[in-house]
């Protein structure tokens, strides 16, 4: 028998390439291809076969709407007026499509890029700024919308979600939890661990996870040697995979996923393959890591413009409906920045507030002692 | 007017160049447009327009390095009246940010660290103390049950100092916050010798770190030798003197003198009416004695500094009364004694005596002496060889004033005669020196009015 | 009124918390059919149903995780941690989101989530069995600690702990899971009465506090201090985080001498934030420095050495004599290291 005392060196040993990303055409489901034509699935078509130009339109106007919000984001960013911002730029069709399935009712658990889904589910602006403004850990009140506040621990997220999924089932409702998660995720315990924890309680819990092809730096072939929506049936969890930029294909996933939730046929795993337009964040420079030649291949490919080009064969963007659109995101951008502007700078003490939700005395003592601490300066707090 | 400074970028980087302008002064600008762009490590970062309005000047030239916080640009936001470009307000932006983000040093997760102003470091201006007292101990809602007599109060250094010197806290009243015991009224109840020590004097008494505190009880043995705890009063009189005895090489030198008149004059003034109160005796004049021949034998009130390398004479007279007080023997002393008029140094000496007897001797009246007298008078002997107090270079013993067959005018006859004992630091007084200041004090003693040819 | 052991005592805690609110439920492994390694939760998988004790997959993280995502959805969660040394791949889940959701959302979320934890040694166990780690969560802001020491302790703080809105670690002294004691069904007025000290022995001579499996050690020290004429104050320190520093200070007022005692290793440990709380407090108060009497700062060692490693009722009075000045080993290690050198210059 051979044995190999020498492990391959070189990606290429190992067939293909760790730098380039996974090519969407592989077993990828899409609807509406990057020219704006409609694409035939038998089973997905089912799904999204009640879209009419309204129902577009609106996914159109939420999907320009939460790019301008990341643009103005980003504007603020290099204004000095937050300290950072993860753009979620190109992935709105992932959002979009997966959030505007969801109900009132249900509760979602993201990592801390999915702006658009915290719009879809109704967070204000001004809130959504608040945690990059620094002015608060976190900006809404979770109850409020249905969203939990935004995990920067990588992958944690997925156990509250199948938790609360259980919660759900005790409660006997129909109402479902979403987890919202990177490629990079799937590689962290937590992730792993809440995928058998729902296989083994059959928990209605959506795995969404947002493939854009990279971990700061890390090409997606870093962390996955198969497409990740392989992992997930070797769990007991049915999975698919979609082509992220499609609003329709990630629309179609969704409700099956939801669908089978909500009749109690457990949880989904949903690959959609997407692309991170910008930088990890603003303070990431990606010309470091990748080429430009990437970035155009994928311009091509962008989500808002097949949709536009969609709606346009059909007739339905006229000067009307894009001065609307238009509009709404000015509106919009300037709410976020009128918002983030406005968002007061919090009280010293405030540091002291709402740690436990019981009576703690030991911390009381020292809020008291910051307190006189800071009385004895010239203008008080600092 | 609005300025706009250059941001972090969020690249790492304290400072970019600017690269170019996408704008020119008097062009009207929309929010968000890109009027600039600047180079961070190798990428082109585009700035966006932090308002709408004109571009009122431009403060860098393209190809120069800008800092983070520098000024970049300044606008006439759309809205406002004529722009006053010489008028440098506080930059809007800054106030809106919530914490100066221009001065910190961009990271991968947020602001960044603050970086260093160059200026040197200062502490913020303080006004009066906050007058809301600090909870130090707030009440909680229960505890155990407070004692009836409180513990003393005392901090762990003055606990052992009470120890050492064997005063029971539970005496003393604690006037410090709190009811604290501080040191001094410990030193006081003691009256113990460890503040003995003049200041120059150090390493002498210590006792060795650790020593555990032992009750100072003593306990009888079957064949009736009693066995005493060696305490902290005693044990630091007996560092004292073996400190002294082995570092100084001690001589002592006697004379004995006829007193009569002096015991005379000391008749007189007990019936003078200029007198007083004040109780005049031999030990007072004596003392006076001490002050004068002083002067004229500077030596003996001087110390042996070895840690200085050094003898210090000193200008002026500590001097020390050696007492025997309940708890042992004290030598406080009276500060500046040649000042002191013959009465008020009676005066000085009766209060030291009579204090040292009551145990009430204060701290700092042990610290300070320079020449010293001992009384063995009192007990009813003639001379001895005294024992240097620690850090002095001559200390007088006056014996008892007896009436003696001596020689007076050619015959004998019964006079008053004392003995005076002088032990000199041989290191620094020599025969001539201790000779001479006692030969004066026996001048002014047998004779009073020989202090007339001495001042 | 009835006598049970300890582990009895915290089964029927929790079987009045599933009893008076359905929103509680048990998370952890093996405690639903086998009814836990210990059967602290014996039988009640069986009264209350699977979906409330439920077995959970070997993953410290999940159950954690769940815990938390249940919490959002508004039931009280009581984890079990089958040992303490498999705290950890759970460790991320308590400090970074479980302390913190309820500060990170300024009070809208909520997290009543009990983890239970059997801890400490002294049962000849193998590696990992017998660990100390409470320290690390005393010092995670956001979380309460509390660990018991008898049986009446037991039933009621695990009923108080439960119905907390706080997150709390719940330590069980495992060595001490068949002690027997009475145990009253009624709970304490105060909601948080179980996050404060109790004095279990009154004493004169000096404070000697102790918590979880050492309360019992440290009361039969001081029955046999007792016999050398030495009144000793015990205290079970019962709640880690936030320490009942007023209960222990007030008692220092009174003797003057703390000694505290942990199996725990003594470096960074709860005796040192005592130890500085208290000197800080009582500083004009204490005849001598405290003394801690702990664990020494090594793993937990083999079960042939265990009993060296663990404070014992001699060690512990070693303590207290030092604590009185007396001879001890400290003494006979060289006061050089107990006090500092103060060179040349000597006492002033």
């Amino acid at each position: 028998m051979e044995t190999h005392t020498q492990f391959p060196q070189d990606s290429d040993e190992r067939g293909g390439d760790a730098r380039e990303p996974v090519p969407v055409d592989h077993g990828c489901v899409q609807l509406l291809d990057p020219d704006g034509v409609r694409q035939e699935d038998a089973l997905y078509d089912l799904f999204v076969a009640d879209l009419g130009h309204a129902e577009l339109l609106a996914l159109y106007e939420d999907m320009v709407v939460t790019r301008r919000i990341d643009t103005e984001a980003t504007a603020l960013q290099r204004q000095g007026e937050i300290g950072l911002w993860p753009p979620s730029l190109g992935q709105e069709a992932a959002q979009v499509g997966s959030a505007r399935v969801l109900r009132r009712g249900d509760f979602v658990f993201t990592s801390y890029r999915e702006q658009a889904v915290a719009y879809c589910r109704g967070v204000e602006l001004d809130q959504l700024m608040a945690m990059w403004r620094g002015t608060a850990l976190s900006g809404w009140d979770p109850f409020a919308v249905g969203m939990a506040t935004p995990a920067v621990i990588i992958g944690a997220q997925t156990l509250h979600a199948t938790g609360y999924a259980m919660g759900c089932q005790r409660d006997g409702s129909d109402a479902v939890a979403v987890a919202y998660f990177g490629d990079g995720a799937t590689s962290q315990g937590d992730v792993n661990e809440a995928l058998v924890l729902a296989a083994s309680f059959q928990a209605p819990v959506v795995f969404f996870c947002q493939n854009n092809q990279y971990a700061i730096s890390e090409p997606v072939g870093l962390q996955a040697q198969r497409p990740i929506a392989d992992r997930a049936p070797g769990f007991g969890v049915p999975s698919m995979r979609v082509d992220g930029n499609d609003v329709l294909a990630v629309t179609a996933a969704m409700r099956i996923a939801v669908d089978r939730a909500r009749s109690g046929g457990g949880p989904t795993f949903i690959e959609a393959v997407t692309y991170r337009m910008g930088p990890h964040t603003t303070s990431d420079d990606p010309t470091r890591y990748r080429d430009e030649s990437e970035v155009v291949s994928w311009r091509a490919k962008d989500p808002i413009a097949r949709l536009e080009r969609l709606l346009e064969s059909e007739g339905a963007l006229d000067e009307t409906a894009r001065a609307h659109v238009a509009s709404v995101a000015d509106a919009a951008a300037a709410r976020v920045r009128a918002g983030c502007l406005a968002l007061p700078a919090p009280d010293p003490l405030s540091l002291f507030d709402e740690v436990y939700a019981t009576a703690h005395p030991g911390l009381e003592r020292q809020r008291e002692e910051y307190r006189s601490y800071l009385a004895m300066f010239d203008g008080g707090a600092r | 007017m609005k300025r706009f400074s250059l941001p972090d970028l969020g690249e790492g980087l304290t400072e970019s160049e600017l690269v170019s302008w996408r704008v020119a002064v008097g062009d009207h600008v929309e929010l968000n447009q890109v009027i600039a762009e600047v180079e961070t490590a190798k990428a082109l970062v585009e700035l966006p327009a932090p308002t709408a309005g004109v571009v009122t000047r431009l403060h860098v030239e393209p190809g120069t390095t800008v800092l983070v916080g520098e000024a970049l640009v300044d606008f006439a936001p759309d809205g406002e009246t004529a722009p006053s470009p010489s008028v440098p307000e506080a930059d809007r932006a800054e106030v809106d940010r919530p914490s100066g983000a221009a001065d910190r040093e961009p990271v991968l997760v947020g602001y960044g660290p603050r970086t260093a102003s160059g200026e040197r470091p200062r502490r913020r201006a303080r006004s009066g103390d906050d007058d809301t007292p600090a909870p130090a101990h707030t009440v909680p809602a229960h505890t155990a049950p407070v004692p009836e007599r409180s513990r003393p109060r005392a901090t762990p250094p003055v606990r052992r100092l009470a120890r050492d010197l064997g005063v029971d806290l539970g005496t003393l009243v604690g006037t410090g916050v709190g009811g604290r015991i501080a040191r001094e009224e410990v030193e006081r109840a003691a009256t113990g010798p460890s503040g003995q020590l003049p200041e120059r004097a150090r390493g002498a008494g210590a006792a060795p770190a650790g020593t555990p505190a032992t009750p100072a009880t003593a306990a009888t043995a079957a064949d009736g030798s009693v066995r005493r705890p060696i305490t902290g009063v005693r044990r630091r009189t007996a560092e004292a003197m073996v400190s002294s005895a082995f570092t100084a090489p001690h001589v002592t030198e006697f004379l004995t003198v006829d007193v009569t008149p002096t015991m005379s004059l000391l008749d007189a003034l007990a019936r003078s009416p200029r007198t007083g109160d004040h109780r005049v005796n031999i030990l007072t004049v004596l003392a006076k004695a001490v002050c004068i021949a002083v002067r004229r034998t500077p030596a003996v009130n001087a110390s042996w500094d070895e840690a200085a390398g050094e003898i210090v004479e000193y200008g002026h007279v500590g001097l020390g009364i050696a007492a025997a007080t309940p708890r042992g023997l004290l030598v406080p002393n009276i500060a500046r004694a040649e000042e002191l008029s013959l009465f008020e140094l009676a005066d000085a000496v009766a209060d030291l005596v009579r204090t040292a007897r009551e145990g009430r001797t204060a701290p700092a009246e042990l610290r300070g002496g320079t020449i010293t007298i001992s009384n063995v008078g009192v007990f009813g002997v003639d001379a001895g060889t005294p024992i240097l107090n620690p850090g002095e270079a001559a200390i007088i013993a006056l014996g008892a004033v007896r009436r003696r067959p001596w020689e007076f005018e050619g015959q004998v006859a019964l006079r008053h005669v004392v003995t005076l004992s002088l032990s000199f630091d041989h290191r620094l007084i020599d025969g001539e020196q201790g000779s001479r200041f006692l030969v004066d004090l026996g001048t002014m003693l047998s004779d009073p009015a020989m202090v007339l040819t001495m001042v | 009124m009835t006598t049970l052991t300890l582990s009895k005592a915290i089964n029927a805690g929790l079987h009045h918390a599933l009893a008076d609110d359905d929103r509680v439920l048990l998370l952890g492994e093996d405690i639903g059919r086998l009814g836990g390694v210990f059967r602290v939760t014996d039988g009640l998988q069986a009264e209350f149903g699977a979906d409330r004790v439920v077995d959970m997959p070997l993953a410290e993280s999940a159950i954690i995780g769940a815990a938390i995502g249940l919490a959002f959805r508004g039931f009280r969660p009581v984890c079990e941690i089958q040992f303490d040394g498999f705290i950890y791949p759970g460790f991320d889940q308590i400090v970074a989101q479980l302390a913190k959701l309820h500060y990170r959302t300024k009070g809208a979320v909520r997290m009543p989530v009990t983890i239970r934890v059997p801890y400490g040694g002294g049962i000849g166990a193998v590696e990992h069995h017998s660990e100390s780690p409470e320290a690390y969560f005393a010092h995670t802001a956001g979380l309460r600690v509390v660990t018991c020491s008898d049986p009446q302790d037991a039933h009621t703080m695990i009923r108080q702990a439960i119905a907390c809105d706080d997150p709390v670690l719940f330590f069980e002294p495992k060595r001490r899971y068949w002690t027997k004691g009475e145990v009253l069904d009624d709970l304490p007025a105060d909601p948080l009465a179980f996050t404060r000290a109790r004095t279990v022995r009154a004493g004169t001579d000096a404070t000697l506090v102790a918590y979880g499996p050492l309360v019992q050690t440290a009361l039969e020290a001081a029955e046999a201090a007792a016999d050398e004429g030495v009144d000793l104050e015990v205290i079970d320190l019962r709640s880690l985080a936030p320490l009942d520093v007023d209960a222990i200070a007030a008692s220092v007022e009174k003797t003057g001498r703390l000694v505290i005692t942990h199996e725990a290793q003594r470096s960074g440990g709860i005796g040192a934030e005592l130890a500085a709380s208290i000197t800080e407090r009582c500083f004009d108060l204490l005849e001598e420095a405290p003394v801690r009497v702990t664990g020494f700062d090594t793993p937990y060692p083999a079960s042939a050495l265990e009993d060296h490693f663990l404070p014992d009722l001699d060690r512990i009075l070693d303590g207290v004599d030092r604590a009185l000045g007396r001879r001890s080993s400290a003494s006979a290690a060289g006061r050089a290291e107990a006090r500092p050198v103060t060179g040349g210059e000597g006492r002033r």
